[in-house]
């Protein structure tokens, strides 16, 4: 395995460890290779590094095309010029077509962001993604299990959308942990007074806070939900069986993310309250953690917010 | 294949056509009319295709990036063999029929891509292109674009990547007919210097006659030959050309022809009234 440090590097050494074996994988950069930390695949690997230039939805076109002729593009660059403003190209020339291309988002929430503002934040992309049929969604917590995400995305047949960060994410899974298949992933087991879900890089936050909220006597079960939407939601349903009360915490906007899906399947498997903490208004500038604190991230924040829930 | 044999052809995709969005009763027979004789040349005498093997992964590839087109190439699919047995009624834009109202390459066997979205074409074409030299593949990918589809600015994001990859393997038509949906390409755009703009960004560009089989025969043919560049055949053409009521009568952008006026196609192209 390439060495990694963030989640940008880990997307370009996955690359590079699939590349030797897999001749059909070629890069796709609207512009994007050094922000997708890629330089060195580009170099090594020259005839398989399309540059497109500042100009995503020609980008995402072009991959399109690479991919009707049998090939497996990765096109990386921040989340909301794919999936916004190429978001009909995502549509129509890759999602309803089915073809084969894999589109790793990053700056993706206030933490991917972070200082550059909201111009360079994305808090719908999931929203965006998750109307389109045929994508595949997942949503690593750091950056190894962005680096098995790109790898899965790899072995997937069809699109993919992979929600990444971009550096300032806190690492909590074991770099060797693999992507888990069934989409979740359950990290704490203290109790059923609630079943807090994570949605993404905020996963570190979540588990302070139930840490915080065991401290207070409310004992909960925090799990990770890896794949959003996914085919078959068997044991992320499991988990959900375990409380009445569901909370779901992600850095996007309160719909269409991890909130709007717990909800539906409560509503279409086992009715639940769900409590989402998500955003609600756009950010702005500042250092990752604050910006996530003042946002309603901090581990106080959420353990308050169950708190008070389970109150009412 | 001679010109007069490439006319006879054309002139039987434009009354298929005709029929098409005539049985159909919607659909858009001028823009179709238009890349006709284009589009009779390439399936009939220039791309390398097996219509038994329509997925076959040397084949030229071909993009109508103007989608709304779509009668034209299904009619010249049904004629050059890719549907068993041959379609009589194409049922286009029915429920569950193959022929969408706009292409879908995975509902009518021939379709190399989903289009109709205007101004995707060329960047995917660039794509397509692209994976020939990487594949180390000599097979050739033709667009059509419309002159008013140009307006889409995602056009030049693939002309750029174009020029900048070196695909010498991509050829672009223009159907510069002067329309686009509501009034002329002028009005919108000032000058519809279509070649001028190809060429400020690196194209080998060359102008004919888009009626002409030989002019298109020739422009393809040196196009080939220049190496290191995209290039572009900018053709002067007719919107709704063969038919007298449809030539350059922007009307005919969408539109159905009544009976009297399908009896007049017919009359007009050649064929006989089924």
């Amino acid at each position: 395995m390439t060495k990694f440090k963030g989640t940008r590097e880990a997307y370009a050494a996955a690359l590079m460890d699939m590349a030797e074996d897999r001749k059909d994988i070629v890069l796709i950069s609207p512009d994007s290779l050094k922000a997708m930390r890629a330089v060195d695949f580009g170099e090594k690997y020259p005839d398989r590094y399309v540059e497109c230039g500042i100009a995503e939805q020609g980008a995402v076109d072009t991959a399109a095309g690479l991919a009707s002729a049998g090939l497996t593009p990765f096109v990386g660059t921040y989340a909301g010029f794919l999936t916004m403003r190429a978001c009909e190209q995502m549509r129509t020339f890759v999602g309803y077509t089915n073809l084969n291309v894999k589109f790793v988002g990053v700056n993706s929430g206030l933490l991917g962001g972070e200082r550059e503002g909201v111009t360079h934040q994305f808090y719908e992309d999931l929203a965006v993604v998750s109307s389109l049929p045929n994508y595949t969604i997942y949503t690593p917590a750091d950056p190894a299990q962005c680096y098995h995400a790109v790898k899965k995305a790899a072995e997937v047949d069809g699109p993919v959308y992979i929600r990444a960060g971009s550096g300032r994410e806190v690492e909590v899974y074991d770099v060797d942990a693999p992507f888990a298949e069934s989409g979740v992933t359950v990290w704490k087991e203290y109790g059923t007074d609630a079943v807090l879900f994570s949605s993404g890089f905020v996963l570190d936050r979540v588990l302070a806070a139930a840490d915080l909220l065991k401290e207070q006597g409310v004992n909960v079960t925090v799990a990770d939900i890896n794949i959003l939407y996914g085919e078959d939601p068997t044991q992320i349903l499991e988990v959900m069986a375990k409380s009445d009360q569901l909370f779901t915490v992600e850095d996007h906007n309160i719909n269409g993310g991890l909130g709007s899906y717990i909800s539906r399947l409560a509503c279409e498997h086992k009715p639940a309250f769900v409590t989402r903490i998500a955003l609600t208004t756009y950010g702005e500038s500042g250092p990752a953690k604050e910006l996530a604190d003042d946002y309603g991230f901090s581990p106080e924040a959420i353990a308050q917010k169950v708190r008070d829930t389970l109150k009412k | 294949m001679t010109k007069e044999q490439l006319h006879e052809i054309a002139q039987k995709l434009r009354l298929e056509a005709v029929r098409m969005v005539y049985e159909g009763k919607d659909g858009h027979p001028g823009p179709a009319l238009s890349i006709a004789d284009i589009v009779a040349t390439l399936y009939f005498d220039v791309m390398n295709v097996d219509p038994k093997n329509p997925e076959w992964e040397d084949r030229d590839r071909f993009i109508v990036s103007k989608g709304h087109s779509c009668p034209i190439v299904y009619a010249a699919l049904n004629e050059r063999g890719y549907f068993e047995p041959k379609v009589e009624h194409f049922q286009l834009r029915a429920l569950h029929s193959i022929f969408q109202g706009h292409p879908s390459m995975h509902s009518t066997p021939g379709i190399d891509m989903t289009s109709g979205s205007l101004g995707n074409g060329i960047a995917i074409g660039a794509g397509m292109a692209y994976a020939a030299k990487y594949l180390k593949k000599d097979y050739y990918t033709y667009v059509i674009v419309g002159d008013g589809e140009l307006q889409e600015g995602v056009c030049w994001e693939g002309a750029n990547t174009a020029t900048g990859r070196k695909l010498d393997n991509l050829i672009v038509f223009v159907d510069r007919n002067g329309w686009q949906s509501y009034k002329t390409v002028d009005f919108t755009v000032g000058m519809n210097d279509v070649a001028d703009r190809f060429r400020a960004f690196g194209w080998d560009v060359q102008e004919i006659n888009g009626h002409d089989y030989d002019a298109i025969k020739g422009a393809i043919a040196q196009a080939k030959s220049v190496k290191g560049q995209p290039h572009c055949i900018v053709c002067d053409c007719i919107k709704g050309k063969g038919l007298s009521f449809m030539e350059n009568n922007n009307a005919w952008h969408k539109g159905v022809p009544t009976d009297e006026q399908y009896a007049q196609a017919v009359k007009e192209l050649g064929g006989a009234q089924s």
